[in-house]
């Protein structure tokens, strides 16, 4: 079942990345990114634990930029937040691993998915209504911003200092 | 452990969320400096993700685990069941690894001692594995446990410290009855001739009938030629001995060819004597002699019994190129007279060291696992080898027969067969000869 999940989300990732470069005729781009995601593919055969956190980073990368270039926002969407599903699937697979044959892997596997589906459904919920109500960006809104980002990081670092 | 190598759990948690938060703080100032909305709402999910993560994160945790061994003390090829039970008195755990350390060299043959386990609040959960091993003594030392949520950002681990052991002794078939006749005895009833008149089951000699005596022991024949003086007969009194057991786990008389040992062998023979005359009612030390002297000091019964095994199942080769030390031995361990037992292979330099030992009054016997068929049974055939092993050959029998000449008794054995269809008729037998 995991790794139903973790295929499907890597192909949806890469594929909706792909078609919403394609549509804004970045062809050669819509290639690369085929070649990633096949490498991604590749990386769960060969369970190389690293290629899922540089995909991750990559497919954001690659959402970030089509939105800046003003791209289907759907499709660019469907990239990032099927990238986080496929990354924290690979991870839950490996978590899985350490299960014993006649531990409960079904009801862990059932409660995980039906968790991260529910999370990127919030996610694509909460961005799709935030480009749909596009709110001024005011000094206000930017101070917030930073504060919030100030905050994170100090917490952040206080946590490595740990 | 037989199974795969471990999975690391680890999986970088902490990289994960600082990948995360590292991608959240990344989109957020791009669309802030880029006064852009979209790569905000492109970092929605992701902050979504972390919080969940941290709202969700495990408190420290509160188990309360018991391991239990069905077998604290088993044979090579036997098995003990291992039981854990963890009890959680903290919060709800959604994903709770747990792994039972087991020692190296134990194998696990049913079951798993890693569980990955969804475990509520008060609740408890039960998992056994059974393991086996080779000889030797092992400790489960700790048990590790690592709490994480859902997403695997946050985890809690916690190692609880245990204290159970288990035995693996070697596995012997017993043996029924050795025969030994040491100098000296020791005062209390055994099954030892001491050499000494008194009552017993075995004729000792002829004395002036005393009163007292019973009718029975009078010697009527001598009787018949003395018309003085009546005769008895005395019988030779039995008693039990000390009896000092000494293995050799010097490397160079254990190890062979690609590094197959003899070793075992000898520690199997150094369990079934030192069990047989323990059975006897003897008074039996050990003496491992490897890389230093590991002495279990002589006793009686089943607590000597179970010292002796312990020290067996403990016992390894080392480094120590002779018997140096050996002539020396320490008269608590072995009493002067006394019987010593060695279960050593035998190398070309112990015969000075035997000799000695003999001429200081101990009565030694030697049970040698016969190293040459042992090494050729990993040898491929061939002339070179035939030639080398006829050469070896006649060098033991030179250095068995001159320790025979000295008094010393050596029983051969040749490991392929078992020790007390081998040894055993031979040391049933020696009564008569000694």
């Amino acid at each position: 079942m995991t790794l139903i999940a973790l295929i499907s989300s890597i192909v949806i990732c890469c594929a909706s990345l792909a078609y919403g470069f394609a549509q804004r005729g970045f062809t050669s781009f819509s290639i690369w990114i085929l070649i990633f995601g096949a490498g991604w593919l590749f990386a769960v055969w060969q369970e190389w634990k690293w290629y899922s956190a540089v995909a991750l980073f990559l497919a954001t990368v690659a959402s970030a930029f089509g939105l800046w270039f003003g791209f289907t926002p759907g499709w660019m969407f469907a990239g990032g937040i099927f990238a986080l599903f496929a990354w924290d699937m690979s991870d839950f697979r490996q978590r899985l691993r350490l299960m014993a044959k006649d531990d409960n892997v079904r009801g862990i596997e059932r409660r995980h998915l039906l968790r991260i589906s529910l999370l990127a459904l919030f996610g694509l919920f909460f961005a799709s209504i935030t480009m749909l109500v596009r709110v001024q960006f005011t000094f206000e809104w930017g101070v917030l911003l930073v504060f919030v980002i100030l905050l994170g990081l100090g917490q952040l670092l206080g946590w490595l200092k740990k | 452990m037989c199974c795969e190598p471990l999975p690391c759990l680890s999986f970088n948690k902490v990289y994960r969320s600082i990948l995360l938060a590292a991608l959240v703080y990344i989109l957020l100032l791009t669309g802030l400096i880029t006064l852009r909305g979209e790569f905000i709402a492109l970092a929605i999910p992701f902050v979504l993700y972390l919080l969940y993560g941290f709202w969700s994160a495990p408190e420290i945790l509160d188990l309360h685990i018991e391991r239990r061994l069905s077998h604290d003390r088993i044979t090579p090829d036997s098995e003990s069941i291992v039981t854990l039970t963890v009890i959680n008195n903290g919060s709800d755990l959604e994903e709770l690894f747990l792994e039972d350390r087991i020692p190296p060299h134990l194998t696990v043959r049913i079951g798993s001692p890693r569980h990955l386990i969804l475990l509520p609040k008060g609740s408890s959960y039960t998992f056994s594995y059974t393991v086996t091993g080779p000889r030797g003594s092992y400790s489960f030392e700790t048990i590790r446990a690592v709490a994480t949520e859902s997403f695997g950002l946050i985890r809690r681990e916690q190692t609880i410290q245990t204290t159970e052991r288990l035995f693996i002794f070697p596995e012997f078939r017993r043996l029924k009855h050795v025969s030994i006749r040491p100098r000296r005895t020791r005062v209390y009833a055994g099954s030892i001739p001491a050499r000494v008149g008194g009552t017993g089951t075995e004729f000792f000699g002829v004395r002036e009938y005393q009163f007292g005596d019973s009718p029975r022991t009078i010697n009527w024949q001598v009787s018949a030629r003395h018309e003085e003086n009546l005769y008895s007969n005395e019988y030779q009194q039995e008693r039990v001995a000390d009896v000092g057991v000494v293995i050799d786990a010097r490397i160079h008389a254990n190890l062979f060819h690609t590094s197959q040992s003899i070793f075992e062998h000898a520690v199997t023979a150094a369990a079934a004597l030192s069990d047989a005359f323990l059975n006897q009612g003897n008074r039996v030390g050990l003496l491992v002699y490897g890389s230093y002297l590991g002495y279990t000091l002589p006793g009686y019964g089943k607590v000597q019994r179970e010292r002796i095994m312990q020290a067996l199942a403990h016992a390894e080769v080392g480094a120590s190129s002779v018997f140096a030390g050996l002539e020396h031995l320490s008269p608590r361990m072995f009493p002067p007279e006394s019987q010593i037992v060695l279960i050593s292979s035998l190398v070309d330099d112990d015969l000075n060291v035997l000799v000695q030992l003999r001429g200081r009054g101990y009565q030694v016997l030697v049970i040698s696992p016969d190293p040459v068929k042992f090494e050729l049974g990993f040898l491929p055939p061939s002339p070179q080898v035939d030639l080398a092993a006829r050469v070896i050959r006649m060098e033991r029998d030179l250095l068995i027969r001159r320790l025979e000449r000295a008094g010393i008794h050596v029983i051969e054995w040749d490991v392929s067969l078992p020790l007390d269809q081998v040894v055993g008729p031979i040391l049933m037998r020696q009564r008569r000869v000694l």
